[in-house]
């Protein structure tokens, strides 16, 4: 396991245990921060690949299981969110702040609002216009207030090389012959000898 | 010269990892909405809860002392008139409190009269809150009371002065208690002065809502809401609160009503599980009041009398026996 990755992981734990010890008494008035969605948008944006998507499912999935609401609902979201994302990130990078900033913003504010859906539809919830004016909206508030904080420290813990000027390594893009071609990182030349 | 040819291993595209992590999501939220509250997924969920609460406490303990910080800080820094206004309302408590006395002992003279049992005869383990829900949309604690203390599921919990929830699930040491602000909460209650009957429900809002009342029913601010007993959740005469405001808008026979209720759920520490309630209260004082002959008008403006003084006498003693 890479120094990397071992970080991620770490900081997977420490969102969970602060979802669990400090978000209840951090409450103000009816809006609870969600750490795990902060932190799996700004490993997302920051550290774009696969390992994001299975880490984002994960990460939803402990949400789910702390929590009293239905069970997959926020591994999916976070699957979800965690992929596009990263996707748009790639696509509208213009290498300044504000992109990944609109992304964090736009992100936090459909899973809040997707989230009520699941609810209503579960029966945790009765009114949407309640629902989303009540809950979604002031949890969206506060998520993207804790995201937006975050970012500067995930950019410069969890970043694979600049985020702002690489293209991600995930997934490459074709290129104009339609032949993929895996973007690597350049190799260590080693001197072979013919045998 | 052995020229190694290596096969490449093409990785797994990120959709395909996405339409598969897709597929387990949806899989488990389906189970998971058709299941019942003993299913494997909810009792997974449940065991989560229990093995978190360790981690809860110490969270409790440091909202505590958060709270306790606020709370010096708005008592430094309280105006004359909220000086003025709390000295006001303890005297208006003291004077209800001298006027509850009397309703007492008047009860419990009557009680000795109709050979009826105390009608709050309560058996409660009592717990300490030691986790909040992690979740916005939820109203849940977690007590550090379970199924080895007697807790079961569907258990009324009462505060210091009132009801405050009910238990959804327990393990051996801790239970997790559905507030009654929570939005999925409903409790069978009635206007103690005039016995209408409806339920009273949380809202997302966080206030409570006294609903599914008759048109007809007769209710007024400052009247007091207790259980009713219906449907089984919870025992008969637990108080829930007070009646805070009615309104109805003009050419709407609808009303709203507002019920504030009496134990204050924000600044829980300590609570009381009832697991049982050994009368039936105001409807086995009924009940007593016709088998010891006392029938007819008198007997059943004695029974009510009774039944009201019980119910009265027992949101006393409901109220005290925290």
């Amino acid at each position: 396991m890479t120094r990397d990755l071992a970080a991620v992981i770490i900081g997977a734990v420490v969102a969970v245990l602060a979802q669990v010890v400090i978000a209840p008494y951090i409450a103000i008035f009816s809006a609870m921060p969600n750490f795990l969605l902060a932190y799996i948008l700004v490993v997302a944006i920051v550290r774009p690949g696969n390992g994001v998507l299975v880490g984002a499912f994960f990460l939803g999935f402990a949400f789910d299981l702390i929590g009293f609401g239905p069970l997959g609902a926020m591994a999916l979201l976070f699957t979800l969110v965690a992929y596009g994302a990263s996707r748009v990130f790639r696509v509208l990078n213009n290498d300044t702040l504000f992109m990944p900033l609109i992304i964090l913003v736009a992100s936090v504010f459909a899973v809040e609002v997707i989230y009520a859906f699941f609810l209503l539809s579960s029966g945790a919830a009765s009114n949407l216009a309640e629902a989303f004016l009540y809950r979604s909206l002031p949890c969206a508030l506060y998520d993207c207030v804790i995201a937006l904080a975050f970012y500067p420290l995930g950019l410069r813990l969890f970043a694979v090389g600049d985020v702002h000027k690489e293209a991600s390594y995930a997934s490459p893009a074709p290129n104009a012959t339609g032949v993929t071609v895996q973007a690597t990182a350049p190799k260590k030349r080693r001197n072979r000898r013919m045998k | 010269m052995a020229l190694k040819l290596q096969r490449e291993r093409r990785p797994i595209s990120a959709q395909v990892i996405l339409a598969v992590l897709i597929a387990i999501s949806l899989v488990v939220l389906v189970l998971y909405s058709r299941e019942d509250d003993a299913g494997p997924l909810h009792s997974l969920q449940n065991a989560v809860s229990g093995l978190t609460a360790p981690v809860k406490t110490v969270g409790a303990a440091g909202g505590a002392g958060v709270e306790a910080i606020g709370e010096a800080v708005d008592n430094t820094l309280a105006s004359d008139e909220t000086y003025t206004q709390l000295k006001e309302q303890n005297q208006e408590l003291r004077e209800q409190l001298s006027m509850y006395e009397e309703y007492y002992l008047e009860a419990q003279r009557l009680e000795g009269l109709l050979n009826m049992r105390d009608a709050y005869d309560l058996e409660t383990v009592g717990a300490r809150v030691i986790g909040k829900s992690s979740n916005a949309w939820h109203q849940v604690i977690t007590i550090d009371s379970g199924s080895d203390d007697g807790v079961r599921s569907g258990l009324p919990v009462m505060g210091a002065s009132g009801l405050i929830g009910q238990t959804i699930s327990t393990t051996a040491n801790t239970a997790d208690v559905r507030l009654l602000a929570d939005q999925q909460s409903g409790v069978s209650a009635f206007i103690q002065s005039s016995r209408a009957e409806g339920i009273v429900r949380g809202s997302l809002e966080g206030m409570l809502y006294f609903e599914d009342f008759e048109l007809d029913a007769q209710m007024a601010v400052g009247d007091v809401v207790i259980t009713s007993g219906m449907g089984g959740g919870f025992f008969r005469g637990l108080i829930i609160g007070t009646v805070a405001k009615i309104e109805q808008a003009q050419g709407d026979t609808t009303r709203k009503v507002v019920v504030i209720p009496n134990a204050q759920s924000s600044s829980l520490e300590e609570v009381l599980v009832v697991t049982a309630m050994n009368s039936e209260g105001a409807a086995s004082a009924v009940f007593n009041a016709q088998a010891t002959g006392l029938t007819g008008n008198g007997g059943a403006s004695n029974g009510a009398a009774a039944s009201g003084e019980g119910s009265q006498e027992g949101a006393a003693v409901g109220g005290s026996a925290q």
